[in-house]
């Protein structure tokens, strides 16, 4: 496989995480080819991404015309060839072994043998969904912090047949995306998630057993470790029937009781209080996902 | 000599091919013989535009994805056949590069060797916006003319003979001797050209003058230019400080920043885009970042945009009076940049009330002038002048190309006047 100059780069579903990582792939100057399944939905990402960056603006973070040059080297498309015959493809589709499953074979065939894959996934196996395929070699596993644009780190993930050829293509993109690349070998959860879901987990464990108040809990980590948010304000924002997901799958990959999700959560994410996208988790939101009840002690540090 | 001028941003390489040696420059009589631009660098419809005197301007879109190809497009254009102003590439006899950073290595104009490549890129860390891209298109052209000699001229050079206590900030002294943090000033070229003008203007020799230059552009900043010496100037550590512009903010208490972070809630990156982008005329103003467009809306009675404009000149005599304190006194205000060029209301503006000093504008001349002229615009009685000059940054870089190739390039240094180590 030979040093690939970068200029075209599939995302593959227009989520969250595929908006996030296509601002960042632009910003790059790189061009991003963003593929959802029909051209309404694609119409529908662009109107969504136009939005964030709108709101950006009013945040001083880009100018007008930074926002044109992000748009103009965003492309949005139903057509899954034309992503695949980019110099990298990544999908950020729903976190489920099955959907990536179909969508890694239906690009096995479409996607040059040189040209690597990467999962963008923080729980499922590399190997697990490169099995099968004609190609496995060039399946790389990636894991982007959200938002993209800001977090400075990439978790690069080798599969158990992952090539050194594709695993460098995939870390120097990270690079050019401006991240730390971390390398890893596979294993559930990697580092950032496995690390991080006991901490989200106890906090919620405190909050059931009527130690502190969810605020409370939230404002001592903060302040305490010098976190930007809170532990359960970051699972409000993730969603937390992500989180409840991801638990699940530690604990049943691993046996290991430090993952098994605290009951609260459980019923939290039943009651459909799943976070801030909802306006409801363990704290309240507005509309633009702002937290309305904050402790009075709550406030920035001004000395 | 033709010398082949480089300015390369971050997607765009701008150019010219000046003909120049060291009489024409005694006599004032180089020639561009060419300009011309490659913009929009890294996408597929990049264009580079050549500009031929007495010809229609070329123009051609194609891909240019990085600086080698596109100074390899521009080199094809030179010698195109029917649109080029040479016959063959090696009637260039030398390239001259417009570096933004020289830090406190760089007190002159230097012939580019393995060594200086490497020294700029030390710079780099001072100038992570600029030098990158300057380095990347001096390597690129040195690659393509790797016969001709190479020449760096930096923006910071002239202002290196200012004395450390213009220089310096307030700031333990260890972050100076760790990090190099001090003032540097930007737009020498432009500050070093019209000073030099002023004096051929007023017909003294500028070794007599005590000159204010005034470079309002997109970025502005002024400089005290004392008997020939840049002795302060209002740009700092990087091109934020000074005087209020397009977007950005100029001087400012530092301790805002802080403040900022923690109630907005900003990153870095926004507090910088904040600061650089989103402020100065068009922060205040609301309206827009060009003067053109803040005096019509001044004139159409939008009182921020009235507001902006008159901050922008305040600035701009308060700094007049600052610097008139420098050195002294002060013989002559240089106006010159987009805006000092073509703004009447501002140059006025901005020697309003200045009579104590000596400076008494010539209200109609001022406003008669014509656009791209050089000329006094102060009364006859006035005891200093008021001048308009036209900058031109390729001429002083293809200038100091010859100057370093015939060995008679200054360095702005003032030797034992260098802060204690």
């Amino acid at each position: 496989m030979k040093e690939l100059e970068l200029h075209r780069i599939a995302v593959i579903g227009g989520g969250m995480m595929g908006r996030s990582i296509a601002t960042r792939v632009s910003q790059a100057g790189l061009t991003a080819v963003v593929c959802e399944i029909t051209a309404e939905r694609a119409a529908e990402v662009k109107a969504i991404l136009t939005d964030t960056l709108n709101h950006w603006i009013d945040r001083w973070a880009i100018t007008k015309s930074e926002e044109k040059a992000i748009l103009s080297r965003i492309e949005f498309t139903a057509d899954l060839d034309r992503a695949a015959r980019c110099d990298v493809v990544i999908e950020t589709i729903q976190e489920n072994l099955e959907d990536k499953r179909d969508l890694l074979a239906r690009l096995d065939e479409m996607v040059a043998p040189d040209v690597p894959v990467i999962v963008n996934t923080s729980t499922l196996s590399i190997s697990e969904l490169a099995q099968g395929l004609t190609h496995p070699q060039r399946i790389v596993g990636m894991h982007f912090l959200y938002p993209v644009t800001e977090t400075r780190v990439a978790e690069v993930v080798r599969g158990q047949v992952t090539t050194d050829e594709a695993f460098e293509i995939v870390r120097n993109f990270a690079r050019v995306l401006g991240k730390v690349p971390i390398e890893e070998f596979e294993s559930p959860g990697f580092v950032a998630t496995r690390v991080v879901l006991p901490l989200i987990n106890e906090a919620v464990h405190v909050v059931m057993e009527g130690v502190a108040t969810a605020a409370e809990v939230d404002l001592c980590i903060k302040l305490g470790y010098e976190f930007r948010t809170g532990p359960l304000e970051w699972a409000d924002r993730v969603g937390l029937h992500k989180i409840l997901i991801w638990l699940e799958y530690l604990f049943r990959e691993t046996g290991d009781p430090k993952f098994r999700p605290c009951p609260l959560l459980r019923k939290m994410v039943r009651a459909g209080h799943t976070g801030a996208r909802k306006g409801t988790g363990f704290f309240s939101y507005d509309a633009e996902r702002n937290r309305l009840d904050r402790l009075p002690d709550d406030t920035p540090r001004l000395a | 000599m033709k010398v082949l001028v480089l300015n390369c941003g971050s997607s765009s390489v701008k150019f010219q091919v000046i003909e120049t040696s060291l009489e024409m420059i005694e006599a004032n009589s180089d020639v561009t013989l060419a300009k011309g631009s490659v913009e929009r660098i890294g996408m597929s419809d990049s264009r580079l535009t050549l500009d031929v005197p007495e010809r229609k301007p070329y123009q051609e879109i194609a891909e240019i994805l990085e600086h080698r190809a596109a100074v390899e497009r521009v080199l094809a254009a030179l010698v195109h056949p029917e649109h080029g102003v040479l016959k063959r590439v090696d009637e260039i006899e030398a390239a001259g590069h417009r570096v933004v950073h020289g830090g406190e290595k760089f007190a002159s104009s230097v012939l580019v060797t393995p060594e200086v490549e490497e020294m700029i890129e030390e710079c780099v860390v001072l100038a992570p916006l600029h030098n990158p891209h300057n380095l990347r298109g001096l390597r690129a052209a040195r690659g393509l003319l790797a016969k001709v000699p190479h020449v760096a001229v930096f923006d910071t050079a002239f202002h290196q003979s200012m004395p450390p206590h213009a220089y310096l900030y307030g700031l333990p002294y260890e972050l100076y001797t760790r990090h190099a943090i001090r003032r540097y000033g930007f737009h020498g070229t432009s500050h070093r050209y019209v000073a030099i003008r002023t004096a051929a203007l007023l017909g003294r020799p500028l070794e007599e003058l005590r000159v204010v230059t005034c470079h309002l552009g997109n970025g502005c900043s002024m400089a005290a230019v004392k008997l020939g010496h840049s002795v302060d100037t209002t740009m700092g550590f990087t091109p934020l400080e000074g005087l209020l512009m397009g977007t950005r903010t100029g001087d400012l208490d530092p301790a805002v920043l802080p403040w900022l972070m923690a109630m907005e809630e900003l990153t870095l990156a926004q507090l910088n885009a904040l600061l650089n982008k989103h402020s100065g005329l068009y922060g205040i103003s609301g309206v827009s970042s060009d003067m053109r467009e803040i005096q019509a809306a001044t004139a159409a009675g939008n009182r921020r945009a009235a507001l902006a404009f008159e901050m922008f000149c305040y600035r701009i005599r308060k700094y007049i009076g600052g610097y008139a304190a420098a050195m002294d006194g002060i013989d002559a205000v240089t106006f010159t940049g987009g805006i000092g060029e073509n703004s009447a209301p501002v140059r006025e503006r901005s020697t309003t009330g200045l009579g104590f000093l000596g400076l008494e504008l010539d209200a109609a001349a001022n406003a008669a002038l014509p656009f791209g002229s050089a000329a006094v615009v102060s009364t006859p009685a006035s005891r200093a002048a008021i001048v308009v000059v036209p900058t031109n940054e390729e001429r002083v870089i293809a200038r100091d190309t010859v100057r370093v190739l015939g060995g008679v390039m200054p360095s702005f240094s003032v030797p034992g006047t260098e802060a204690p180590r």
